[in-house]
């Protein structure tokens, strides 16, 4: 059958691909990542580098310019020099100039051919050679070039910073006049030339055969991570500027930016792992949820109760297949329909109606009996149970019956009943049986015995007559004495049988109505129960008592009460009612058993206390006759009359005795 | 004779009563015991039956049949129930074992009688073949021989010359055939064991 929930479908919790996109794009994620700030890293120190390339070149055009002017400048000298046309006075005050002008010479000399000093700046020449001995060297290489040279640095002295000369000779023609001898303080040098933004950033050295003949490191020594060196290409000379930044190396993660992206990823990851967690929960619940249906659907499939589920309008909106099997209607007939439905068997189509007009108020009988009617026409008695359908919410959304079909009980009470009640008149059929056999058994002998004297005397009567014999009387006599006595032992049979039907002498007693009713009203009320029958009784307290056989009147009231409770079994559970009333009229006690039956048929009044006459199936026709003798013996009368609420009063008269006064 | 075994009296006095009227001697037994006793000691020559209540206190009518069986005395004493309602099945049961009937009751007195008397028919000629073939037991082996012959139609001469013995013997075998066999003529000796 169709439920009204989803199928249980199989599912597969991830497969492989599905989870493979995210974590590959997670990866990938990372991956860039951490290649980001590498690469910013790689980008800023290649910019360094080449920042501090171009510096470097930069200073290493403003060196050599420092050096070129000078050189100029010494070599204008020497053209002056040579063309004789300056005094030595001139001669020191352009030394003197070329001192003010550059700082970084330290000392600027002229030599005559044999080395002494013609004039020097500043003044007070220093005696004896005026130069460093490894100078002489490159003085030497300079007059056979005829060019100028500078020499290698010389250590630092105490007056600080390696001293670099640069010698220019002096040939007027082929003759060889002297040199000028310009002395570098390589410390100064660097100090002038090398601007304060670049030496706040760099650390500046000269370096010659890798050794610092001068530095300037203003802003502390550089860090080895960028460093460019540059030949400055001196005839003569090999000195190199290096440079070395005080900048260390860009750290890996330099700002914010990165920071923050990586710390939102981790973020990410973060919530994703989360929501894989709630992914994966939701998904355990989602089984879970899912096995609860199963499990559900199974059980309401296996039961045998039926279930309906009803909106508030009297829609169905489910039935298990139970109900279905009930009713012999499948599922799709029955969802979805509003009343009447198919199921509701005609004859009770008011009950119906009426319970439903309850249900659409909002109140259901929590419990009831009812029919259906099967789809082939066959009554079914069911046992219904409607609770309200309470919504996830907390409001009723419909209602919820469970349908017990009784069909079974209801035919296994029956068939209790039936048996009790063929228990019961085979009860009363055996004691009839056992008083009719010990009759026959008793009674045979002595109507065997007349009938065989009888035949026998016919015998000889027959003879006789035949042969025109006279007659033997005494023959004959003792045969029909036999036959005759065995007649009246006959009636004495039948007589004791009699007396031990009755068992008893009747024994009168002084009995109270109230008292006679207590005595057998248990018995009455189970009776009572069984056709669910209320009993009501009516008796005056003053009531006179009557003498009468107790047994006997219990027997009588025991039958009428028993007879007013049957006829009630057909008629409406509220109108079984059963009442015993007494009365004191006209010198007699009186008691009625009322009931409000089935009532009695005129010819059925006719014949009510004829021996073996009776209306019902299993009855012996015994009852009202035998309680009718019973009540005459006792000088009362037993009459029954219609009851004007339906029903019948059977009234029993008995002679009282006022109790005097 | 009617042998009646009933326990009530009043059943035996009538009964005994009811056969005298049909010319028929009948003697009451109040117990199975007191009637097993004196079962066939002797036989009446004018023929027995017994009639027998199903339903006695001790030993019942079947049981009583039952040892009449076992005895061989039912050719003799030809068996006739009376039953009550109710044993009926049980009273066929035993006519297909020999009993000659059975009478329900109430039954028709001159009927029981009927068949009365036809039982102490059957008895009477029970009786003399019994009494035939007792004769027949008291011949010697030779007169046995002798009686075969005759019976054949042979004549004195063929017997003696069949059996080897001489005519003179053969008549006095004859003599004493006859005698034994208390008849007269070889006709009524045939007749006797036909």
């Amino acid at each position: 059958m169709k439920s009204p929930f989803a199928p249980p479908r199989p599912i597969h919790l991830g497969t492989p691909w599905r989870w493979l996109l995210p974590v590959l794009l997670v990866l990938l994620f990372l991956a860039v990542l951490l290649w980001l700030p590498w690469q910013a890293r790689q980008m800023e120190s290649n910019e360094r580098q080449e920042q501090l390339i171009a510096d470097t070149l930069w200073v290493e055009q403003t060196i050599r310019l420092e050096l070129t002017r000078n050189e100029d400048a010494l070599d204008a000298l020497r053209a002056d020099l040579v063309a004789n046309s300056l005094s030595g006075a001139a001669v020191q005050e352009r030394l003197a100039q070329m001192l003010k002008n550059g700082h970084e010479l330290q000392r600027v000399l002229w030599l005559d051919a044999r080395g002494r000093a013609l004039a020097s700046s500043p003044p007070g020449l220093p005696a004896g050679p005026a130069l460093a001995p490894d100078s002489g060297g490159a003085a030497q290489l300079a007059r056979d070039t005829g060019n100028g040279r500078y020499s290698d640095p010389a250590p630092a002295t105490a007056h600080g910073g390696a001293l670099m000369n640069y010698h220019l000779p002096i040939f007027s023609g082929e003759h060889y006049l002297g040199s000028l001898v310009a002395t570098y303080n390589l410390k100064t040098l660097l100090d002038e030339t090398v601007p304060w933004w670049f030496a706040q950033d760099n650390a500046i050295s000269l370096l010659a055969d890798d050794k610092i003949v001068a530095q300037r490191a203003a802003a502390g020594m550089g860090r080895g991570v960028y460093t460019h060196k540059r030949p400055l290409d001196l005839p003569g000379a090999s000195i190199v500027l290096a440079t070395d930044s005080v900048k260390s190396a860009p750290r890996l993660l330099p700002n914010l930016l990165v920071g923050s992206v990586i710390l939102l990823a981790l973020g990410l990851l973060l919530s994703l792992g989360a929501l894989w967690r709630d992914v994966a929960r939701r998904l355990a619940a989602e089984d879970a949820l899912r096995q609860q249906m199963a499990f559900r659907t199974a059980m309401e499939n296996s039961l045998v109760t039926g279930l309906r589920a009803r909106d508030l309008e009297g829609r169905v909106t489910y039935v298990n297949p139970a109900f279905c099997q009930i009713v012999g209607l499948p599922a799709e007939e029955l969802v979805g329909k509003v009343p009447p439905m198919a199921y509701w068997a005609p004859e009770v189509m008011d009950e119906y109606q009426q319970r439903f007009a309850s249900v659409l108020a909002g109140t259901a009988t929590p419990q009831f009996e009812t029919v259906f009617q099967r789809s082939d026409g066959q009554r079914i008695p069911v046992l219904i149970f409607e609770a309200p359908l309470i919504g996830s919410d907390g409001r009723q959304t419909g209602w919820m019956g469970s349908i017990l079909d009784i069909s079974d009980r209801k035919r296994a009470e029956d068939l209790n009943r039936q048996q009790q009640e063929k228990l019961q008149a085979s009860a009363r059929l055996a004691t009839m049986g056992e008083i009719s056999s010990m009759l026959a058994h008793e009674l045979n002998q002595p109507l065997a015995a007349i009938s065989s004297y009888t035949t026998g005397a016919l015998n000889v009567l027959g003879r006789a007559v035949g042969s025109g014999a006279p007659l033997d009387a005494a023959l004959l006599k003792p045969a029909l004495e036999q036959a005759s006595a065995q007649a009246q032992r006959a009636g004495q049979i039948i007589r004791s049988v009699h007396e031990f039907v009755k068992k008893r002498e009747p024994e009168r007693q002084q009995i109270s109505v109230q008292n006679l009713v207590d005595g057998i009203r248990a018995l009455i009320e189970l009776q009572a129960r069984k056709f669910f029958v209320a009993i009501q009784t009516h008796i005056p307290p003053d009531l006179p008592p009557v003498s009468a056989d107790r047994m006997m009147l219990e027997q009588v009231l025991l039958n009428l009460t028993r007879n007013a409770i049957e006829a009630m079994a057909g008629v409406a559970p509220a109108r079984r009612i059963l009442r015993i009333a007494a009365a004191f009229e006209n010198g007699q006690v009186t008691v009625s058993v009322i009931d409000r039956g089935h009532g009695i048929e005129p010819d059925v009044a006719e014949r009510l206390f004829s021996p073996f006459f009776s209306t019902k199936a299993e009855g012996m026709g015994m009852g009202l006759s035998i309680c009718r003798s019973a009540i005459e013996f006792h000088g009362g009368t037993l009459s029954h009359s219609a009851n004007p609420e339906g029903g019948t009063i059977f009234k029993f008269a008995l002679p009282g005795q006022p109790t005097p006064a | 004779m009617l042998h009646i075994v009933d326990d009530e009296e009043v059943i035996r006095d009538s009964l005994a009563w009811l056969a005298q009227s049909r010319a028929i001697n009948a003697r009451g037994y109040a117990s199975a015991h007191a009637f097993l006793e004196q079962a066939g000691a002797p036989f009446d020559a004018e023929g027995d039956c017994v009639l027998l209540d199903v339903r006695m206190p001790g030993l019942n009518g079947v049981a009583v049949f039952d040892q009449l069986s076992a005895r061989g005395l039912t050719a003799r004493l030809p068996v006739i129930f009376l039953t009550g309602h109710g044993d009926v099945p049980m009273a066929v049961d035993t006519l297909k074992r020999g009993a000659f009937d059975f009478f329900e009751k109430p039954f028709n007195d001159n009927d029981l009688m009927d068949r009365v008397e036809q039982a102490l028919a059957v008895s009477r000629q029970a009786g003399e073949a019994a009494a035939v073939q007792a004769r027949l037991a008291t011949l010697s082996t030779r007169e046995r021989e002798v009686l075969d012959l005759i019976l054949a139609g042979k004549m004195n001469k063929v017997v003696a010359d069949k059996l080897g013995i001489s005519m003179r013997t053969v008549e006095v075998h004859r003599a004493h055939i006859f005698d034994k066999m208390q008849v007269k003529t070889a006709v009524e000796l045939a007749g006797l064991l036909k």
